[in-house]
């Protein structure tokens, strides 16, 4: 197998590797880490606040449930929604961001304006706020409230992109070409968006991860189902801080810091690498 | 017309135009979504006052004028702006007979007196580490500092609150477990309650400006690293000027996108500095809205949503203010659109 040169350079960073290791070792370790370690997160399976010990690797919480059981579930739900939500602001972010830069006029304008309200209303309030009239909130629900709330700089980021590319030379051969508007922008600007277009999922997922564990933290999380944010939700309403089971808040909080941060990482790392300017002589 | 005007025209048409977009979704949210969700609170508080049935119908009968549906949506929204401008945000039901605006009122201050010092010192501080990293790049300074603050930008107040609150007052009883004073005391202006309240007042403040820095850090040593890049830059260096000189344009130049950052980031700042609260027991608006929405309390709910989010608009409004105070293209008139 012949790999493409483009990656041999990426994997050469080593910011990149780094991220990418803590993210897809968490993933396998929640997939395979379920498979081998059998245990049902949300039964009673031993007795309840229990420290870290041989038969329960990461104690137990106050109902008797195994911590291990749930982190390792947890994981997969949290970049699960992490995921979805990003997949949601993502494409209203790129349709918005490239019809707006391509049409120009009063497109663009107006659509700039919607841009610019949902930009300045506080996001996570927002979302708190059509979080708490639902009564069953499920995982696809919490993606899509913080999918539609964070969008905003997604489109304004793609839009300027978009203008810049429009003023190329390759643009001016399509469209004397006579090529549709719709095959400009799938062939000539959305290739050339991609590395960008791939570091703005790696933040919105980030983003969506810590969103939904603020949600559930305030009480809005999911309302059946397990997350990161869930099992602090938990931790918090049962006193595990006062009470001292720091195994209890630690390690849900810990994965959670390290994926965002991967992801924090990985873009940091694209965004030198595309942009050189930013990594300075 | 003044270059200034002409931009304070602009920025108060578009507030208005945000609050009124921010009305209508408040006032849609709760008729829109099918199931009322009003029916699940009446048969809660049905449930809780069983034994007085007078109070279940004044609440119901309340709840309903208030929310008044079953009249035409219009009228509903013209009443419902009405008491808005009348300062009327409706009866709380979780604290029943409590009016909403009251109740804010007292808790709304506690998380602005936590909020506001705790974003402005870790802006400054996150600006100036993010500008030193940036001018130390490549070298151990920043290669120290770049993953500290990449951590922190995605470490939530309130995961920080826990640690730190484990560490300092459950493993070490240094400070106090919860509350904005100590239980006993009244809420006085004597010098024992003011140092009783800062000493509670330090754990939930360094929560917040320590998970707040990394992300103005990260801001900031991005821009700086543009900037050092820029035209002017090599040219004041083969003038032969200072470095400190040099580094007072750009990190005047950096700052303002910094200014703009403050205004868009204030929302995700009060958002976690809220759930912070919560693993304070910290009286601010945080413990109101958590009240709120574990009973269902939805007069409050949407009263301090309200409130919370025009605040924020308005100090947005403001930070741009400052913005065009501050950046002399827009003072002076050089706006090339």
């Amino acid at each position: 197998m012949v790999v493409p040169p483009i990656l041999k350079d990426l994997f050469r960073i080593k910011k990149l590797d780094v991220s990418l290791g803590v993210i897809v070792g968490l993933l396998l370790i929640s997939i395979f880490g379920s498979i081998l370690y059998r245990v049902n997160p949300l039964a009673i399976s031993g007795p309840p606040e229990q420290p870290p010990s041989k038969d329960f690797p990461l104690g137990t919480d106050s109902w008797g449930r195994d911590l291990l059981a749930l982190l390792l579930a947890g994981i997969r739900n949290s970049l699960y929604i992490g995921v979805t939500a990003a997949l949601i602001s993502l494409s209203i972010g790129v349709i918005t961001g490239v019809i707006s830069g391509f049409k120009g006029g009063v497109t663009d304008s107006s659509l700039m304006l919607i841009t610019d309200v949902v930009l300045v209303s506080p996001s996570i309030l927002i979302m708190m706020l059509v979080a708490a009239y639902l009564k069953e909130r499920n995982p696809i629900f919490v993606s899509l409230i913080i999918g539609v709330t964070s969008w905003p700089w997604v489109a304004r980021a793609m839009r300027s992109q978009i203008m810049s590319l429009k003023s190329r030379d390759f643009m001016y051969m399509s469209r004397m070409a006579g090529l549709s508007d719709m095959k400009i922008i799938i062939e000539d600007l959305l290739p050339n968006m991609a590395s960008y277009t791939f570091m703005a999922f790696v933040l919105l997922m980030s983003g969506g991860m810590i969103a939904e564990a603020g949600l559930s933290m305030i009480g809005l999380g999911v309302t059946k189902g397990l997350s990161l944010g869930i099992i602090l939700y938990w931790a918090q309403i049962l006193e595990s801080v006062r009470r001292g089971m720091w195994w209890w808040f630690g390690p849900p909080g810990a994965c959670l810091v390290a994926l965002a941060a991967s992801l924090l990482l990985m873009s940091t790392a694209l965004d030198e690498y595309f942009s050189p300017r930013l990594k300075g002589g | 017309m003044n270059p200034f005007v002409r931009f304070l025209a602009r920025r108060i048409a578009f507030l208005i135009t945000t609050f009124i977009v921010f009305l209508l979704v408040i006032f849609a949210l709760p008729r829109a979504i099918p199931g009322n969700p009003l029916a699940t609170l009446l048969a809660q508080i049905f449930q809780q006052f069983q034994a007085n049935p007078d109070l279940v119908r004044t609440v119901e009968k309340k709840l309903m004028e208030e929310f008044g549906f079953g009249k035409p949506l219009h009228i509903q929204f013209y009443e419902f702006v009405g008491r808005l401008f009348r300062g009327d945000l409706g009866m709380s039901v979780a604290f029943y007979p409590r009016k909403v605006a009251d109740l804010v009122f007292v808790y709304l201050p506690w998380s602005l007196g936590l909020l506001i010092p705790a974003t402005l010192v870790s802006w400054v501080i996150g600006n100036l580490l993010g500008a030193l990293a940036a001018y130390k790049r490549k070298k151990a300074v920043d290669n120290a500092l770049l993953p500290v603050f990449l951590t922190l930008s995605q470490t939530p107040y309130y995961w920080l609150a826990m640690i730190l609150l484990y560490i300092f007052a459950v493993s070490f009883r240094i400070f106090p477990l919860s509350g904005a004073y100590s239980t006993l005391r009244m809420p006085s202006l004597t010098l024992s309650f003011i140092l009783d309240m800062l000493y509670h007042y330090i754990l939930p403040f360094f929560s917040i400006v320590l998970g707040a820095i990394g992300g103005w850090a990260i801001g900031m040593r991005s821009m700086v690293i543009y900037e050092l890049g820029a035209d002017y830059v090599s040219y004041s260096d083969s003038l032969g000027l200072p470095d400190g000189k040099v580094l007072r344009y750009v990190f005047k130049n950096s700052m303002l996108p910094q200014v703009t950052g403050l205004a868009l980031n204030l929302g995700t700042v009060l958002g976690g500095a809220l759930i912070t609260e919560l693993v304070f027991s910290y009286p601010g608006t945080g413990y109101l809205v958590f009240r709120a929405l574990s009973t269902l309390d939805y007069p409050m709910i949407q009263g301090t949503f309200i409130l919370l989010i025009s605040t924020l608009l308005l100090a947005n409004f403001i930070v741009d203010l400052v913005y065009a105070y501050i950046d002399p293209r827009i003072r002076t008139g050089y706006v090339g659109e």
